[in-house]
């Protein structure tokens, strides 16, 4: 277990920089999650802590100790691969093992930390079992497994519940974070799914295009966005963005590039003038009979806890969400209002929060 | 013969005939098949069956007879063509290459072509280019190949001519020295053939999941642990396949051979083919050239039965 | 930016310090020229021993030719011998190719499509052929050649190379015949289309690849075969190259120079083709391999 520490990493690939200039840190013990849409330089960064990968510029250290020019084994790391990478002609056993073997490790120590693994994953009856016999659940599972005999300072996962379903990706999510509980080890998470990085992280590193957009804990980013990108990427369905001219006047009010104005309601704080990107998650968008502005719904999409329903607004589509099992249909109008001081607002150029 | 050959055709069409029924009835649905079946599977079969299965066939017929080809054969000698094949000298010389050469290709070519695949998996400048050299000798004729190494040995004009009196030593005839001339034979079969194993192996060394080896780096491996416990384990198929190629290739070698040493001096070069075509062939001895055939035959059922099972289990 | 960062390719990894890789750097290269050296010298000898005199040939077969001697060449270029054997190998090349694609894929999609009982029997016997060397039954193979009267003729060349190519030729074909989805033949059966129909309409154009593997290898293997032709062909004006460049060097005996420049003539053709399709050739080749 040990502090991680990123200052400044750059990757070139030739003369294409990917990663610009990439700082986190990382307290020990902490489960930080990198997500961030494919391409935008994460999995290199993992790969740049795992060794796996020359830094082009800038440190990474592990427990205090700059490890750039250390090979993977030199770094006391784990990873866990996107496609498990198990070793097909080795049983589970082995699999897991071999890291202890390669060590030089006693045949009766490997078989105790292996069957001390496996028991904490469940997998003590497929010890004798090839990759090639197990379910994709399972497979993922002798993946950590093969990380967690070694007791290494820091664990890496690489996208690791990408290939499995819908079903087993909510159950292995509660898992890996159990064991992260359990074990308390320092760990770098990738993933391009925004619900993984809410439901799993201690922290987020938002990136995108070879920047860290923001760092921060779960909520702290779900509900103050640095920028618009940060703002759009989580959450689901997606923040509803609005460009306008915002006014102070009497009642806050957006106006669209059309003239038509949308009542903004109680912001809550003082709002900014001039032209701004208005940002409202879909579950703060209320529907209101009474003094709410008038939009068209065009699609309803129940599923089951909530009601999605698409309508626009002045001509801008919007989503929003409600837990009620509404009855409305197509081409209905309903009225809505914006919860109070759930707002945001962005520079419409920059991004950046307002 | 002709018409008892095209009784077996037509035989073998009505057979594929009424055989097709009772499936269409388990599947109505589709179109007819007995067009396809007449007019596609014919051809195929009747060229085989002609000019490959036949003949496989009459050699072991012919092979009791003494008969030098014309007319028909008649005199049944029964196995007195193997047992004259089993003490002939040059016969059993033949054997004996036919293994050394089996051998050497599988104890230094394989690794040599694995050896070479493994520096060129590097990505670094100028592979491409020196896989495509590697592989040019085994695209040119092993006759070519044959002579232009009678060439490089030859004692009086050639490079090693060259090369011995750089060094003010007498030049060796190495292809004329009955105790030399062999391992002369072996070394342009390696020439010849590395770079076809080569390749196999560079196949085999692509189709490995990179993210393997990565885990084992992660895992700490070293350059030669990752090599002995994750890459040779996983490249175990090709491996086979290569030795099963060096095998084959070892028995019917015959055009290198030819152009070198044809089988000389005093049949110290002599592989299993040479020898057929030259006391088969060259003398018209059918029965007895037809005996060597069967020996060949056997060989091939016999390791390519054992290979089977010792090695294929897992593929 | 510094220039080994431009040269490191992606996925390069950080394992050692510079100094170790600079060494295994040039080990491997080391290793690679001197291997490329020993494939190559003797094929640049071979070249250059065709523009040499008997006499500089005899004192220095290494070097470049003392003075550069044409003739050798412009003598074969200009012989018919050489043209005829040329054209010999084309046209049984050519035809050993064709009949065995149309053979094979008309075989290879019956087994792969057609569904009848026996078709795995069929299958296995062809894959006989791939266990013996024509080697085994060469001299029954003669015999029915002779007896057919295809003797010292193309045919008699042509047949039995097709036909012990087949094994190989129909394994790969089927293999890749079966890939075609299930759906587009049910699409095709609903559209109201047959077998053969199906085969031509859309096997054959979607099977490109497999096709010019299979016909790479006919074709190379035809190019460069020696033993059927040396039992087959009896007169001279019918030999393909391998055949007449071992009359060659029978009648020249030790006049190397012109030996040399006849093989490097003969093997012209080949390398020029290896390198201007060596992925295909290459893939052709081994891929034929593996996949058997």
């Amino acid at each position: 277990m040990a502090p991680v520490s990123i200052k400044d990493v750059r990757k070139y690939y030739g003369a294409l920089e990917v990663l610009h200039g990439v700082s986190i840190d990382i307290a020990d013990g902490e489960f930080v999650v990198l997500v961030g849409p494919s391409g935008c330089g994460k999995s290199t960064l993992l790969r740049m802590i795992a060794g796996l990968e020359a830094i082009s510029g800038g440190t990474i250290s592990v427990d205090g100790e700059v490890v750039n020019d250390r090979a993977p084994k030199e770094r006391d790391i784990a990873m866990v691969f996107q496609s498990y990478a198990l070793y097909p002609h080795m049983t589970v056993a082995q699999n897991m093992g071999f890291s202890l073997k390669l060590r030089n490790a006693g045949k009766t120590e490997i078989e105790a930390a292996v069957a001390k693994a496996a028991k904490i994953l469940g997998l003590t009856e497929l010890l004798g079992r090839y990759p090639r016999e197990l379910s994709g659940g399972q497979r993922q599972r002798v993946a950590m497994g093969r990380a967690i005999v070694r007791d290494p300072k820091v664990f890496l996962f690489d996208e690791p519940l990408s290939n499995l379903d819908a079903k087993l990706r909510v159950q292995m999510r509660t898992e890996v974070r159990e064991l992260h509980q359990r074990l308390g080890s320092t760990t770098v998470y990738v993933t391009h799914d925004q619900i993984e990085a809410m439901t799993m992280a201690d922290k987020i590193v938002v990136m995108n295009d070879g920047n860290v957009e923001q760092v921060g804990a779960p909520l702290e980013l779900y509900d103050r966005p640095a920028n618009a990108f940060v703002a759009g990427f989580l959450g689901s369905p997606a923040m509803n963005f609005i460009d306008g001219t915002a006014h102070r006047g009497d009642g806050a009010a957006l106006e669209l590039a059309g003239g038509a104005r949308i009542a903004l309601g109680d912001p809550g704080r003082t709002l900014p003038e001039g032209p701004v990107t208005f940002g409202i998650r879909p579950e703060d968008i209320v529907l209101d009979p009474e003094s709410g502005t008038t939009a068209r719904i065009s699609v309803v999409e129940p599923t089951g806890s909530e009601t999605h329903l698409v309508a626009h607004l002045a001509d801008r589509e919007i989503v929003l969400v409600a837990r009620d099992r509404l009855t409305y249909r197509p081409g209905d109008e309903i009225r809505v209002s914006f919860a109070s001081g759930r707002g945001h607002f962005f520079d419409p150029g920059t991004g950046a929060r307002l | 013969m002709t018409t008892a050959l095209q009784n077996w055709a037509s035989s073998a069409r009505r057979k594929i005939k009424e055989n097709a029924r009772p499936i269409r009835r388990e599947e109505p649905i589709g179109p007819a098949r007995w067009p396809v079946l007449v007019l596609f599977m014919p051809p195929a079969l009747l060229l085989f069956t002609i000019f490959v299965i036949l003949p496989i066939g009459e050699a072991a017929w012919y092979s009791v007879f003494n008969w030098n080809g014309y007319g028909r054969p008649e005199e049944f000698v029964g196995l007195r063509n193997f047992e004259v094949l089993f003490r002939n000298n040059a016969f059993r010389q033949a054997l004996q290459n036919t293994g050394l050469i089996m051998l050497v290709s599988i104890i230094i070519q394989v690794p040599l072509a694995l050896w070479l695949a493994m520096l060129l998996a590097r990505k670094i400048p100028g592979v491409v280019g020196f896989r495509l050299i590697f592989f040019l000798p085994y695209v040119l004729a092993d006759v070519a190949a044959g002579l232009i190494w009678r060439f490089v040995y030859d004692g009086d004009f050639g490079l090693f001519a060259a090369i011995f009196g750089f060094f003010g030593m007498e030049t060796p005839y190495v292809l004329a020295d009955r105790n030399v001339a062999i391992y002369a034979v072996l070394a342009v079969v390696v020439w010849k053939y590395f770079g076809f194993h080569m390749m196999l192996f560079i196949a085999g060394l692509q189709a490995i999941d990179k993210h393997l080896l990565e885990a084992a780096d992660i895992d700490g491996a070293s350059g030669w642990q990752k090599f002995r416990y994750v890459t040779l384990p996983l490249l175990g198929p090709t491996v086979r396949l290569s030795i099963f190629f060096a095998v084959i290739g070892s028995l019917q070698l015959f055009d290198v051979v030819m152009p070198l040493t044809g089988g000389g001096p005093s049949n110290s070069t002599e592989t299993l083919v040479t020898f057929l075509y030259s006391y088969g062939v060259m003398r018209m001895q059918v029965g007895f050239g037809s005996a060597a055939g069967v020996v060949l035959f056997v060989i091939c059922v016999v390791l390519a039965f054992t290979y089977k099972r010792v090695l294929m289990r897992n593929d | 930016m510094t220039d080994t960062t431009a040269t490191l390719p992606p996925g390069n990894r950080n394992t050692s310090s510079p100094g170790s890789s600079f060494v295994r750097t040039l080990y491997t290269y080391a290793a690679l020229f001197l291997v490329a050296s020993i494939v190559l010298i003797p094929l640049v000898t071979t070249a250059l021993g065709g523009f040499k005199t008997l006499g500089d040939l005899r004192t220095n077969p290494f070097g470049l030719p003392a003075e550069w001697q044409w003739a050798n060449y412009l003598e074969i270029l200009f012989s018919e011998r050489y043209w005829r054997m040329l054209w010999n190998s084309l046209v049984i090349g050519f035809w050993t190719t064709f009949l065995t694609l149309a053979v094979a894929a008309m075989a290879a999609f019956t087994l792969a499509h057609v569904r009848f009982f026996g078709s795995g029997y069929l299958l296995n016997y062809f894959l006989l052929g791939l266990m013996f060397p024509v080697a085994t039954a060469i001299l029954p193979l003669f015999i029915r050649v002779r007896d057919l009267g295809l003797l010292d003729s193309y045919w008699g060349v042509v047949l039995p190379q097709v036909a012990f190519g087949l094994g190989m030729s129909i394994l790969l074909m089927r293999n890749f015949f079966r890939n075609v989805p299930n759906e587009l033949f049910d699409a095709a059966f609903v559209d109201g289309c047959g077998y053969i129909r199906f085969f031509w309409a859309v096997t054959l154009p979607l099977s490109r690849p497999i096709i010019a593997t299979v016909g790479i290898v006919a074709f190379v293997q035809s190019w460069n075969n020696y033993i059927i032709p040396l039992i087959m062909l009896t007169s001279e004006s019918n030999y393909p190259w391998p055949l007449g460049i071992m009359s060659y060097r029978g009648e020249y005996g030790t006049a190397w120079q012109m030996i040399l420049a006849f093989i490097t003539l003969t093997i012209l053709p080949t390398v020029i083709v290896f390198f201007a399709a060596q992925k295909h050739i290459i893939a052709g080749l081994t891929s034929g391999a593996v996949k058997g």
